[in-house]
């Protein structure tokens, strides 16, 4: 008898490395960003026994269709190098799988920041690995970049779009939600149920991908996202319980806050509502902005109705599982129980608060939904209603500062909309004194 | 299945065992989230979970050396019963694990579990060349 295969698992992706000085670049990246990396090969055995041990690689699933699934080229091959793509088609591709990249690199750096403050040693591992599983993310879309050839759309190099994604920092990155400090270990909780949900999304939307190595990259990563969601979403039912209790550091205010900083932020990665058809068009994509962003919106509701549940129960643990799901729907429904009402309870806000790009940017829309007229009395609201620490932001001044000028007609919408708080040095080399490029050729 | 499905399946099993144990599945749910999500599966009415089956395919445990779909934790819930959940659930596993290159799926059931007993073979499991056994520490 034996069992020496400890991580046996048939699911099984062909695994890929990228040239040694990708390679080294990315390794080099980990070192300056993600100085605790190598704590998750310390805690792997305790947290997670029976998995394989961390690749850093690329894994490309194997069972993907040769044949584009929508858009006007459905039936047609897929193509398997950007030459094969219309150009346009191309461009788009091509400014996703660098949107992307900057993605996963920019939530290491923003994941860092707090790590250390996880309360449980378990979050702590669980956020470890979720980092490292972004950085695996990041290294499949170098892979992407630099093992094809890109120059039917673009003149600048391979090793030139890796430098500038490797020397993006918070505050420079392409989304705005990778350009927020987290404030606490709240933030990588929130943050994984809220902005990693949205990567769940559009690693799904393409998966249909017209691109084949695109395509083909999806489901490893899908897997991964799978388990990053539930590092969000775990920690945050343990914490509604523990708050119901009367015994934890975290309260359901704090939740509710950071709820507020992030929200908006995940729906605007799903571009402006009104647009997305392009890329159905051309195959790249299986659903506009709007569809996506509507069960996005739906799945987050239940992921609050779940919370709000298991805090109802924790309310009242002498009920029943049927009498606390009624007093949960009263409770819901507007009725007080016992002194707990819906305002005890997380509620997301009205997709149009605090909205900065997409088709309600810079609109003055309460958290519940209520307009307002007074741009003072809209700047006030929003701030009573985000974290303590992230008032004191950048970011919010910046935003604040827009809308003023929106709201008085001195700035237009569009350049509003486009505008980013220029938190970080753009560009730039790695900052180690050893070198001034990531990308070393190799001698 | 996915990290929303734990308080339906925790709904399930209290239904069953009478005991609420939210931690016991969110551990669970999160190991076999890791491993393959769609090796495990849940069943839904009207947006409701009313039943769950967690898996995955493994090779090499006890010199089996073949892919094999396990089926480890299943429950449907009681008020959801005799409406084929359950058949439903286990063949959409065992199509999964077929397309991960299974072509065995095991279990094993307690002797005193007749009910799960009798579903299992009605799903056309029958006894494995294999003895559990077990010593006491």
């Amino acid at each position: 008898m034996t069992s020496e295969t400890r991580y046996a698992s048939a699911v099984r992706d062909e695994v890929r490395t990228l040239p040694k000085p990708y390679h080294e670049a990315i390794e080099h990246w980990q070192r300056h960003n993600f100085p605790d990396y190598p704590k998750l090969a310390e805690e792997w055995d305790r947290f997670f026994p029976k998995d394989e041990p961390f690749c850093l690689c690329a894994k490309i699933a194997e069972d993907i269709p040769s044949e584009i699934e929508v858009g006007e080229r459905k039936g047609e091959e897929k193509a398997l190098a950007p030459r094969e793509l219309p150009e346009e088609a191309a461009q788009h591709l091509l400014t996703a799988i660098k949107a992307q990249a900057s993605t996963e690199f920019g939530s290491i750096q923003q994941h860092q920041g707090t790590l250390a403050r996880a309360q449980e040693p378990q979050d702590h591992a669980w956020a470890l690995r979720v980092m490292a599983e972004e950085l695996r993310h990041g290294y499949q879309m170098v892979h992407l970049l630099t093992s094809a050839d890109w120059s039917p759309v673009t003149n600048t190099k391979a090793s030139d779009m890796v430098e500038e994604i490797l020397s993006m920092q918070t505050g420079s990155h392409l989304l705005a939600a990778f350009n927020l400090e987290y404030d606490s270990f709240l933030d990588n909780v929130v943050f994984a149920a809220f902005i990693d949900r949205v990567g769940k999304y559009q690693l799904t939307m393409q998966k249909i991908s017209a691109y084949k190595p695109y395509a083909s990259s999806m489901p490893p990563m899908l897997r991964e996202e799978a388990f990053h969601l539930a590092a969000g979403v775990i920690p945050l039912r343990r914490w509604v319980e523990a708050a119901a209790r009367g015994d934890g550091y975290i309260t359901m205010s704090d939740i509710q806050r950071a709820t507020h900083k992030w929200f908006g932020r995940g729906l605007e990665m799903f571009g402006d509502e009104r647009g997305g058809q392009t890329n159905v068009k051309f195959g790249l994509k299986d659903m506009a902005n709007r569809e996506a962003q509507d069960m996005y919106i739906d799945e987050c509701q239940r992921m609050y109705d779940d919370l709000n549940e298991r805090y109802v129960r924790a309310r009242f643990p002498k009920l029943s599982r049927d009498d606390a799901e009624k007093a949960f729907a009263r409770i819901k429904s507007g009725e007080t129980v016992d002194g707990v009402g819906s305002e005890d309870l997380l509620r997301l806000p009205d997709r149009r608060f605090f909205r900065r790009r997409g088709e309600f940017a810079y609109q003055m829309v309460g958290t519940h939904g209520g307009a307002f007229t007074d741009v003072e009395k809209y700047i006030a609201h929003v701030l009573a209603n985000l974290p303590e620490a992230y008032r004191a932001s950048i970011d919010v001044k910046h935003w604040a500062d827009l809308q003023r000028k929106v709201t008085r007609g001195e700035t237009p919408l569009k350049e509003a909309i486009n505008s980013m708080p220029r938190l970080a040095r753009v560009g730039g080399g790695c900052p180690c004194a050893k070198s001034v490029r990531w990308v070393q050729e190799s001698g | 299945m996915n990290e929303l499905d734990i308080e339906g399946i925790c709904r399930i099993d209290e239904r069953i065992t009478g005991r609420y144990r939210p931690d016991v599945w969110e551990q669970r749910t999160a190991y076999y989230l890791r491993r393959d999500p769609d090796s495990s599966q849940v069943a839904e009415v009207d947006g409701r979970v009313v039943g769950f089956m967690l898996g995955e395919v493994r090779g090499g445990e006890f010199g089996l050396e073949e892919p094999t779909g396990w089926v480890e934790f299943f429950g449907v819930d009681p008020s959801a019963r005799e409406k084929g959940v359950g058949r439903r659930l286990i063949e959409a596993l065992l199509g999964h694990f077929r397309s991960k290159g299974a072509h065995v799926a095991r279990t094993m059931v307690a002797s005193q579990d007749k009910e799960i007993a009798s579903f299992i073979a009605a799903m056309g499991f029958v006894p494995a060349p294999l003895t559990a056994l077990e010593k006491r520490l």
